[in-house]
């Protein structure tokens, strides 16, 4: 089928075994992938063991990471680490961020205050004030959790505030006719008609948070998950570091499905107020 | 798609400043003039506020937070002569390269990637869960890789810059032709148009402004991603001023330095924005990724 | 006999980029209680405005909006509105759209439970009490923003337009179900359409609007006792008087849009 037409909608293969397709051709293309990587290890010679070690060695070291300490923690303990650093941060920022947010989209005169302050910040990558970070607040906890405040802040509040103003007016209008006041509007309408795009909102800064986390590890701390990918490098240990990659990326991939499982569950209303099912 | 830098809609579209004078004065947009006075009274408090904190027998010592003044001389210094072995300019060169390299590689490989995953479904099946499993790795995670693959040099960064700047540059690009309203293309279809001649006039017309969008994310990313990068490894560059700065206590200069990576942050955000305005002027103001 | 509303003197400019733009031009209109006044004209006349000025959703230039002889106030469920565009609000039920209004002026539990029992069943929607708005068609929808307006029991209703986004059937239904309504329980009601069959099928009063900037052109009763009242709208269109209303009307306005 041209592209073309596939984009247009046009005819669609029917039945389960279609269904499959994607799914199907999705898996042959990883593994065909890691068949290949598995090749290039397995001839000797090809490719040094320090630069890409063989799939198996990799898992052999995951094992090894989850049963015996290394630089300080297992596997699950720098894991563990990390999270804990993560979640302090991002607490913080939802705090913080979301109020903020609610109250720049619902007082305009509020954002002519703030708005030079943040737009000067807010170019300035987390990982910038890494160097500031560490002389003020020394290399602990507290520096990587404000390394995460910094990345997960302002994702919160523009995409709260985003969210608040984003909705229909003619909603805040029907409200103040049925007697609402301001305040009123405001908890009982307009809220719960954006809470679902403030979550989705927050999903990106608790993405955004665990990036930076990560990055910060690297250069400050003696233990989580960034600080154990350098010490593999370090150490000369490919394996280490792909270990703490995957792991990396699995965590931040489970956080975020956990994260859209609560707002489907907390938050089933559809937000698009004036469109008739018909 | 995360979307890390979206542009705050400060004015809300579509009000006329000052007006709905039914609603309270909290409640109303102020007009233009009455914006910019608060705007300008709150940046010159906050500029009072750090001058009189970090006075001499103000509440922090200037080890903490420069005074302005210090910051000042710090920034005409860096102007004015070399600082570690390059001159400003060198070391904003140096920076800009690799930012500016990384990610045109990566728009290099990317944009047709994209755009080919998101025209033919067999490859979009193939491709998309790879780059799904790529995508929640952070950049900054490939440094370490980085650095034992390719050492301390520019080619580490190039690497990582690359690898930061392809994800949004190939998840941008084929959201942008596969979201395109199939209408369209039946249009196109009903007037005679060929499968390429939909794809380059049609599709990628209509989806220049997500494009350029994808563009101005991967710049982004790949923007914080350099920075980290010479923070951790390099021998010149914004970073590594930044992180001499702090190792010899030299705030002055960490301060402005952390303000030119914020300045060319800026810059590269604005000039994304205007990129895109002037490709397609018809796209609404304001659409993010 | 005090007019239940009263619109006095008023007009509204809005100030654009590099100038003013006026949108109205001094009105003058009064409802009767139990009045029900349809207010027409071509497209960018301004009767939105008016209506959002009505309503207490906009300022007014000049001139003042008076209920019962005092000035209106802020917007309020004295002057409850149905809006184009539905606006029920998408986190709750049908029964507590309906309910809204009764929570915030804090009436008591059992007293919103028996009122929005009463909406309920008098626009047809109990089977649906506990639905959200995006389960529902455009007809319910509106069905929905009808009851939740008529049961704070506003001293008059304001309705903008409101069949203007229903497809030309469950407009018909709605417009014979708000003569119904009307007939029966004598509503104060303020109405904008486009249409001139609606408005001369549903109104005591029609008002034609200028092209904008709107001013009240003229006022056409259309008595109450008419012989095409009480039928189907299709039916009540054959009769020749309301055809000749209809012709009347469209004529001012027709006047009206090719105008200079």
């Amino acid at each position: 089928m041209s592209g073309a037409t596939a984009l247009s909608g046009g005819r669609r293969d029917s039945g389960i075994a279609a269904a499959r397709q994607p799914a199907l051709y999705g898996a042959a293309a990883i593994a065909t992938l890691l068949f290949a990587w598995w090749l290039a290890t397995a001839v000797p010679g090809l490719v040094p063991s320090r630069v890409l070690p063989s799939p198996l060695d990799v898992v052999a070291r995951f094992a090894a990471l989850i049963a015996d300490p290394f630089s300080g923690a297992t596997l699950f303990g720098h894991a563990l680490v990390s999270l804990q650093r993560w979640g302090i941060g991002v607490l913080v920022a939802i705090g913080l961020g979301v109020p903020l947010g609610i109250a720049l989209a619902w007082l305009p005169p509020l954002r002519a205050v703030v708005t030079p302050a943040f737009e000067l910040l807010r170019y300035i990558p987390p990982f910038a004030w890494v160097p500031i970070a560490v002389l003020w607040f020394g290399a602990s906890t507290t520096t990587q959790a404000v390394i995460v405040f910094i990345a997960a802040f302002p994702a919160c509040i523009i995409n709260t505030q985003l969210a608040v103003s984003g909705i229909d007016p003619i909603l805040a209008r029907a409200a103040r006719t049925l007697g609402a006041g301001s305040a009123t509007t405001l908890a009982r309408v307009v809220l719960p008609v954006a809470a679902p795009t403030i979550f989705t909102g927050l999903r990106i800064a608790f993405s955004n948070g665990w990036m930076a986390l990560v990055g910060a590890e690297l250069v400050v701390g003696k233990q989580g998950l960034g600080f154990l990918i350098s010490q593999g490098q370090i150490n000369d240990s490919a394996a280490t570091i792909l270990v703490g990659m995957t792991t990396i990326g699995v965590l931040g991939t489970l956080i975020d499905i956990v994260l859209q499982r609560a707002q489907r569950l907390a938050l089933p209303w559809r937000t698009d107020s004036v469109r008739p099912a018909e | 798609m995360v979307d890390a830098t979206l542009k705050p809609s400060w004015r809300l579209p579509g009000a006329a400043p000052g007006a709905d004078a039914t609603l309270s004065f909290w409640r109303r947009e102020p007009g233009r003039a009455q914006w910019l006075a608060i705007a300008l009274v709150s940046l010159a408090a906050m500029f009072a506020a750090w001058w009189a904190v970090t006075r001499p027998e103000g509440l922090v010592s200037s080890l903490f937070l420069p005074p302005p003044i210090e910051v000042w001389e710090a920034f005409v210094r860096l102007w004015s002569g070399p600082y570690l072995g390059s001159t400003l300019g060198q070391h904003i060169g140096a920076s800009l390269q690799i930012v500016i390299g990384g990610w045109l590689l990566a728009g290099l490989v990317g944009l047709p990637l994209g755009i080919a995953m998101g025209w033919w479904k067999r490859l979009r099946w193939i491709a998309f869960p790879i780059f799904q499993i790529l995508r929640p790795v952070p950049p900054l995670a490939w440094i370490p890789l980085a650095l034992l693959w390719l050492g301390i040099g520019n080619s580490a960064r190039i690497f990582v810059v690359f690898i930061a700047a392809i994800v949004p540059w190939v998840m941008n690009s084929m959201q942008a032709v596969y979201s395109i309203d199939g209408l369209l293309v039946r249009a196109a279809l009903t007037l005679g148009a060929s499968d390429s001649q939909i794809l380059t006039r049609v599709v990628c017309r209509t989806a220049l402004p997500t494009l350029v969008a994808g563009a101005r994310i991967a710049l982004g990313n790949a923007w914080t991603t350099l920075v980290a990068a010479e923070l951790l490894a390099a021998t010149a560059g914004l970073g590594y001023i930044a992180l001499n700065a702090s190792r010899t206590l030299e705030m002055g200069i960490l301060l402005v330095a952390m303000a030119i990576i914020g300045a060319l942050g800026a810059l590269f955000s604005i000039g994304m924005h205007l990129v895109t305005r002037w490709v397609a002027p018809w796209a609404r103001a304001g659409v993010a990724a | 006999m005090i007019p239940k509303m009263e619109i006095r003197g008023v007009s509204k400019t809005f100030h654009a980029r590099g100038g003013t733009v006026a949108a109205l031009e001094p009105c003058d209109l009064a409802v009767a209680a139990g009045e029900f006044v349809t207010v027409v004209g071509p497209s960018g006349c301004g009767k939105s405005t008016l209506m959002m000025i009505a309503a207490g959703l906009e300022a007014p230039s000049t001139g003042e909006i008076l209920v019962d002889g005092k000035p209106a106030g802020p917007a309020g469920p004295r002057r409850t509105v149905v809006f184009q565009r539905f606006a029920l609000f998408p986190s709750e039920t049908v029964a507590e759209n309906i309910a809204f209004g009764l929570r915030v002026a804090k009436v008591a539990r059992a007293e919103i439970d028996q009122r929005v029992a009463e909406q309920l069943a008098l626009m047809g929607l109990d089977r649906f009490r506990d639905a959200y708005p995006h389960e529902l068609s455009g007809g319910m929808q509106q069905r929905v923003a009808i009851a939740r307006a008529l049961v704070v029991r506003p001293d008059i209703l304001l309705m903008d337009e409101p069949f203007g986004a229903l497809d030309a059937q469950t407009r018909t239904v709605l417009q014979e179900e708000v003569s119904r309504l009307q007939r029966e329980l004598h509503y104060t009601v303020l109405f904008i359409t486009h249409s001139v069959e609606e408005a001369v099928y549903l109104s005591d009063r029609v008002v034609v609007m200028s092209k904008g900037p709107g001013r009240i052109k003229r006022e056409i009763a259309v008595p109450r006792d008419a012989e095409w009242r009480g039928f189907e709208i299709e039916e009540s269109g054959t009769h020749a008087s309301f055809m000749q209303t209809k012709r009347e009307i469209w004529e001012l306005i027709r006047a009206e849009i090719v105008r200079q």
